[in-house]
């Protein structure tokens, strides 16, 4: 059966197969994963949806996604932050449609009920004449997302009450965050509005693709080197380490080939130094001085880059920037990404601009990085989806390689940070481990 | 160019149709992929613009953020651009996509002798390999062009997307 239902001995088999440095390339694609992808991971977990500096303010909201359930977060006039299913207690419609606002209270189109930032249903059209004694009004408040909780400004939010703590989730992620979030006293702001665009791939090719694959930078982005903003050397993207983390999580530290700088911080301007000293260890200054790139994925769908990038030519200044994206699933073959730019609140205004254009020119939707990126996630999914791929039982091996660096590559004993770090980039360590903790979440499912 | 004024209709019109075929000339080339002489038509202090378009309430005010932009280009820029787009590994053009501009509604406003404001509707369509879907993007464009050297140069545009969520996987055509 080539489209048969996915079950417990066939996530078991994958999970092997997982360890093994192979994944089956029907999970790209599959309609029962997806399904099973959205109840047992994305409704189970934590998932990113905004950075605080979007609602800095009482009243300040914002309209985000967790896969199909709308959220509505804001700041309420206490400074408290809350977060809500954006659909009326009433009759279901969409509260509230707007990105982005300001208000104090928020009026449901359809029947005119009246909900306040803690979420009470304050009024109601023509209350007294239509309902009596069968309406209690505190039942009928707006649905609250069951967890809330921020790091280092990142607001998650989990539709499951019984999720881990957000810092136990992230585990040692939070000292890499804390390194590009953390090290300036006042913290990050986004800059505008995050870009949201469409890509038709799957979630775990993008999540795979940023967590754990510099390896494809060298070909994917070979333009850049042909422009001579990228280094010839086909090993650029090998050097420095990638680190495992627990949960899924994984993040690479490329380095130059010496381990040398020319822009130490990542070229962030000297007048934050002092804060950087303020504000992280020495293992974490020193890891900072000497990164050239910083990008990983959290578990599912949270993606980061921090790169030094230029734009105009080899003989352009590069400047480093931090973006931060999800991957919100809308089919198995579908995407939308959201992709804020965050920029430390403490650097000069030159700096923030330059940070702007060097994120744009890259890693905007019409980056020149991005454009690729997006163009072979594409055409990935594209040759996923074919009775040869998704056929489970047939004699042919139908699976991916996986294999960079298995059994092979020794830990580094002597890496500063949390995590199991290798010291290369090149590996496929984190994609293993990224499919191995969604394998395992599909499994618990079946228990 | 001589007096253009709103009672000499015959010289605006004549105005009008330079600017058009500008506009036309333009799409033309790029939908040709003739990037080299597209940049040609560029003024040297080029200032080339995308914010983004969001949903706000009425009551909000305007729902174009000025702060974040999908492009915030220069001449030089642009001319990188081409040139990527010239070397051998830009994938997201290669295979080529086939795209039509098309460019509509277009309202000239003189400003000087030899300066004129013009808006115009865009509708991009691409197509991508031998897929039956098509990608679009649309909205509208607000331009400067200027005379220089009896030639009219694009020196100021600025793209408003008319979607909040591009339905389009990436930005590797000029708008
Ligand atoms: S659905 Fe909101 S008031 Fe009826
Ligand atoms: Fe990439």
């Amino acid at each position: 059966m080539a489209y048969k239902t996915v079950d417990r001995q066939t996530l078991e088999e994958v999970k092997t197969k997982i360890q093994r440095g192979m994944l089956p390339q029907w999970a790209f694609t599959n309609h029962d994963i997806y399904e099973r992808e959205l109840e047992h991971i994305y409704a189970k977990t934590w998932n990113f949806i905004a950075h605080e500096s979007e609602i800095a303010n009482p009243g300040d909201y914002v309209t985000r996604w967790i896969v199909n359930d709308p959220i509505l977060l804001l700041r309420d006039k206490d400074g408290q932050m809350k977060a809500y299913l954006n659909s009326c207690a009433h009759r279901g419609m969409q509260l509230c449609s707007a990105d982005f606002g300001n208000k104090s209270t928020f009026t449901c189109p359809y029947h005119g009920w009246t909900f306040n930032q803690k979420g009470e249903l304050i009024g109601i059209v023509a209350g007294n004449k239509v309902y009596g004694h069968e309406m209690d009004k505190s039942q009928w408040g707006l649905r609250k997302i069951p967890r809330l909780e921020s790091y280092r400004g990142m607001i998650f939010a989990s539709l499951n009450p019984d999720a881990e703590s957000l810092e136990d989730f992230l585990g040692g992620m939070k000292w890499y965050f804390d390194i590009m979030l953390g090290r300036t006293t006042n913290g990050m702001e986004v800059r505008g509005v995050p870009h949201r665009w469409i890509i038709n791939t799957n979630w775990k090719i993008s999540s795979d693709n940023f967590g754990g694959d510099p390896y494809h930078t060298a070909m994917t982005h070979r333009s850049t080197v042909e422009l001579g903003i990228s280094p010839q050397d086909p090993l650029y993207a090998s050097y420095g380490h990638q680190v495992v983390l627990e949960n899924g999580h994984g993040i690479n530290l490329c380095t130059t080939k010496d381990g040398g700088t020319k822009y130490p911080y990542q070229g962030l301007p000297k007048e934050l130094w002092g804060e950087f000293e303020q504000n992280l260890t020495p293992e974490q200054r020193a890891v900072l001085y000497k990164t050239v790139v910083f990008v990983g994925s959290c578990f599912p769908n949270l993606s980061f880059v921090s790169p030094m990038h230029g734009t105009g030519g080899p003989d352009e200044p590069l400047t480093s920037f931090v973006n931060f994206r999800t991957w919100r699933p809308l089919a198995p073959d579908k995407i939308e990404v959201c992709s804020w730019l965050l920029v430390d609140k403490d650097a000069p205004e030159s700096f923030k601009e330059a940070s702007y254009k060097s994120y744009i020119g890259s890693f905007g939707p019409a980056g020149t990085l991005e454009q690729d990126d997006g163009e072979i996630w594409t055409r990935v999914v594209d040759a996923s989806k074919g009775y040869m791929i998704q056929h489970k039982d047939v004699h042919y091996d139908n699976v991916l390689n996986y294999i960079m660096g298995l059994d092979r590559v020794e830990p580094d004993e002597s890496w500063p940070g949390p995590g199991v770090a290798y010291p290369t980039c090149y590996l496929d360590a984190i994609s293993r481990a990224f499919y191995e903790q969604w394998v395992d979440m599909l499994l618990a499912s079946e228990a | 160019m001589r007096l253009r004024t709103k009672k000499e209709g015959n010289v605006v019109s004549q105005l009008y149709d330079e600017v058009r075929d500008f506009l036309h000339r333009e799409a033309f080339l790029i939908d040709n992929r003739r990037f080299g002489e597209w940049l040609d038509l560029l003024g040297e202090t080029l200032v080339y613009r995308m914010p983004l378009r969001v949903t706000r309430e009425k009551s909000a005010g305007s729902d174009i953020v000025e702060e974040m932009t999908f492009l915030e280009e220069n001449k030089r820029s642009l001319i990188t651009r081409v040139h990527r787009l010239n070397t051998t590994s830009a994938w997201a053009e290669d295979p080529p996509s086939r795209t039509r501009h098309f460019i509509t509604n277009i309202f000239v406003e003189p400003v000087a002798d030899d300066e004129v404001q013009v808006t115009s509707y865009f509708l991009m369509l691409r197509s991508r390999g031998s897929k039956e879907e098509v990608e679009q993007i649309f909205g509208e464009r607000h331009d400067v062009l200027k005379k220089v050297d009896s030639s009219w140069k694009l020196t100021y545009r600025t793209i408003y997307p008319d979607q909040s969520v591009l339905g389009i996987r990436n930005i590797s055509n000029f708008l």
